[in-house]
């Protein structure tokens, strides 16, 4: 525990230092959030429904550091870390791959945490946007998707053969789900055709599921989603350890 | 007695080229061992195979009694290693690369005074990046350290430091080999391992060619200093040599 913390610590610092995951992580979601709000303001999310479009964004937007932290920072620090031979140097030393990897999850749900809470804060002060639905359904869906993603960019940064793989496969995970799964662009404003290809994103699932949590829809079919998204937290982080170069 | 590192019969080829022959030695504890030989003659394969970071096709390498590859984490809280290039996060101090290291042990050596010791006093909140080579170099063997080791391996510990640092360098491990500390280090310099090591083993293409004290190796050979025995053994003292 003691290892861990330290290295969180230190981990922490480096990665503030590198300001990128401040600028996608923290500041993209709360910019995009005041976008929204100043085009939309309290107009409703379709013509007679009983919640207004900002509030239906809240969740999606919320997503935002999740997919920058876990599936382009997490497996850009790892492969970074494997380039530079530093996971070389660790090999030869105590510390595993769990303690390695944990420490970096842990610092990109820091961050998504932090977005989240300036996300709401943003919605709520400046555009009186209310949360309606249930505060712990959300949490435990944010915490969800979060695995999940966080478990694919663990899997890219620890199997990638080079850091250049790793940032092109993190390219091409990274940019659709943050256009196409409704986490920037609004899901509703797509077309249907659209819509369909963007359900195949694990990111779309997980924003629905974060949609009717947070607007108190009916959860009709959460099953499945939450079913996907648990399958490929236990896939992708299973294969992310036992798969795990250190060269 | 048990042997504090034991390695037998050590083979290892990269795409069928033979990097590492048939290599065998024993270290004591306490004891100073070098490897030496030119560039790409399998020092450092050699090592990384004792260390189990590369696996040997065959053979095998036993170090304070345990198997690295599998009993990686036992081992590693016991032995110290610090690699030819050395490897840091972006921006890191050396405070906090020395924390991140010593917060992995068990019984961790402290390491402001391996700082101190090494001539670093004083760089703690430098950024690594902003060391001089030497000082790079110094602060990896104190890397190497602060597990609070009963063996560390260094490959070419003393590369890019100055005279005096050198000196300061040997004199510390061999206070640190009067305690108990096991050594293996490689080398190109000839003065360091005639004032280091106890024993020695010089690869030529990754095959022994020589292994026993530095004055066996003198002897065994038609010269009388290190140097030239070194270079007798590894076939470099004339050019033509080459030209079969």
């Amino acid at each position: 525990m003691k290892a861990f913390r330290t290295m969180l610590k230190t981990e922490l610092k480096l990665s503030l230092r590198g300001m990128d995951m401040f600028i996608f992580a923290i500041c993209l979601p709360v910019v995009m959030m005041v976008i929204l709000g100043i085009l939309y303001g309290d107009a409703p999310a379709y013509a007679g429904a009983n919640h207004t479009f900002l509030q239906q964004s809240f969740p999606a937007i919320s997503t935002i550091a999740i997919c920058a932290g876990g599936v382009m920072g997490l497996p850009l620090v790892v492969s970074d870390y494997r380039h530079r031979k530093i996971l070389k140097r660790l090999r030869v030393t105590p510390a595993g791959p769990v303690l390695i990897l944990m420490v970096q999850a842990v610092i990109y749900a820091l961050y998504a945490a932090v977005s989240l809470i300036l996300v709401y804060l943003t919605a709520a002060v400046f555009f009186g946007v209310s949360f309606t639905g249930s505060v712990p359904l959300f949490l435990l869906y944010y915490v969800l998707v979060m695995l999940s993603m966080f478990s694919i960019g663990m899997m890219v940064g620890g199997i990638a053969p080079n850091s250049k793989m790793a940032g092109l496969i993190a390219s091409l995970l990274y940019f659709p789900m943050l256009i196409f799964s409704g986490a920037t662009l609004p899901y509703e404003a797509m077309p249907a055709a659209l819509q369909h290809i963007a359900d195949a994103l694990p990111l779309t699932q997980g924003i629905k599921l974060l949609k009717a949590a947070c607007l108190d829809l009916p959860t009709g079919d959460v099953i499945l989603p939450i079913l996907i998204m648990a399958a490929l937290t236990v896939v992708c982080a299973g294969i992310s350890i036992r798969f795990f170069r250190w060269e | 007695m048990e042997k504090t590192i034991d390695v037998k019969n050590l083979c290892k080829s990269y795409a069928g080229i033979p990097a590492l022959t048939e290599l065998s030695f024993t270290v004591s504890r306490g004891e100073v061992f070098g490897l030496l030989g030119a560039n790409g003659a399998g020092k450092s394969t050699a090592l990384e195979c004792v260390l189990g970071t590369k696996s040997a096709d065959s053979g095998s390498a036993r170090i304070l009694g345990m198997n690295p590859a599998a009993d990686r984490k036992m081992i590693f809280q016991r032995v110290g290693v610090q690699f030819q290039e050395s490897s840091f996060q972006d921006k890191i101090t050396v405070r906090e690369l020395c924390e991140e290291t010593e917060t992995l042990y068990r019984s961790p050596a402290g390491y402001s005074s391996l700082l101190a010791r090494l001539g670093l006093d004083g760089k703690a909140k430098s950024p690594v990046s902003e060391l001089s080579g030497g000082q790079k170099q110094r602060l990896f063997i104190v890397l190497a350290l602060i597990p609070g080791p009963e063996v560390v391996f260094l490959d070419e510990l003393t590369t890019g430091l100055d005279a005096r640092a050198r000196r300061d360098v040997w004199k510390y491990l061999l206070r640190l080999k009067k305690e108990g500390l096991t050594i293996v280090l490689t080398s190109h310099f000839m003065d360091e391992v005639e004032a280091l090591c106890d024993r020695l083993c010089i690869l030529r293409k990754g095959r022994t060619v020589f292994s026993g004290t530095v004055s066996e190796t003198i002897a065994a050979s038609p010269h009388d200093s290190l140097e030239d025995a070194y270079l007798w053994f590894t076939g470099e003292e004339e050019t033509e040599y080459e030209s079969v």
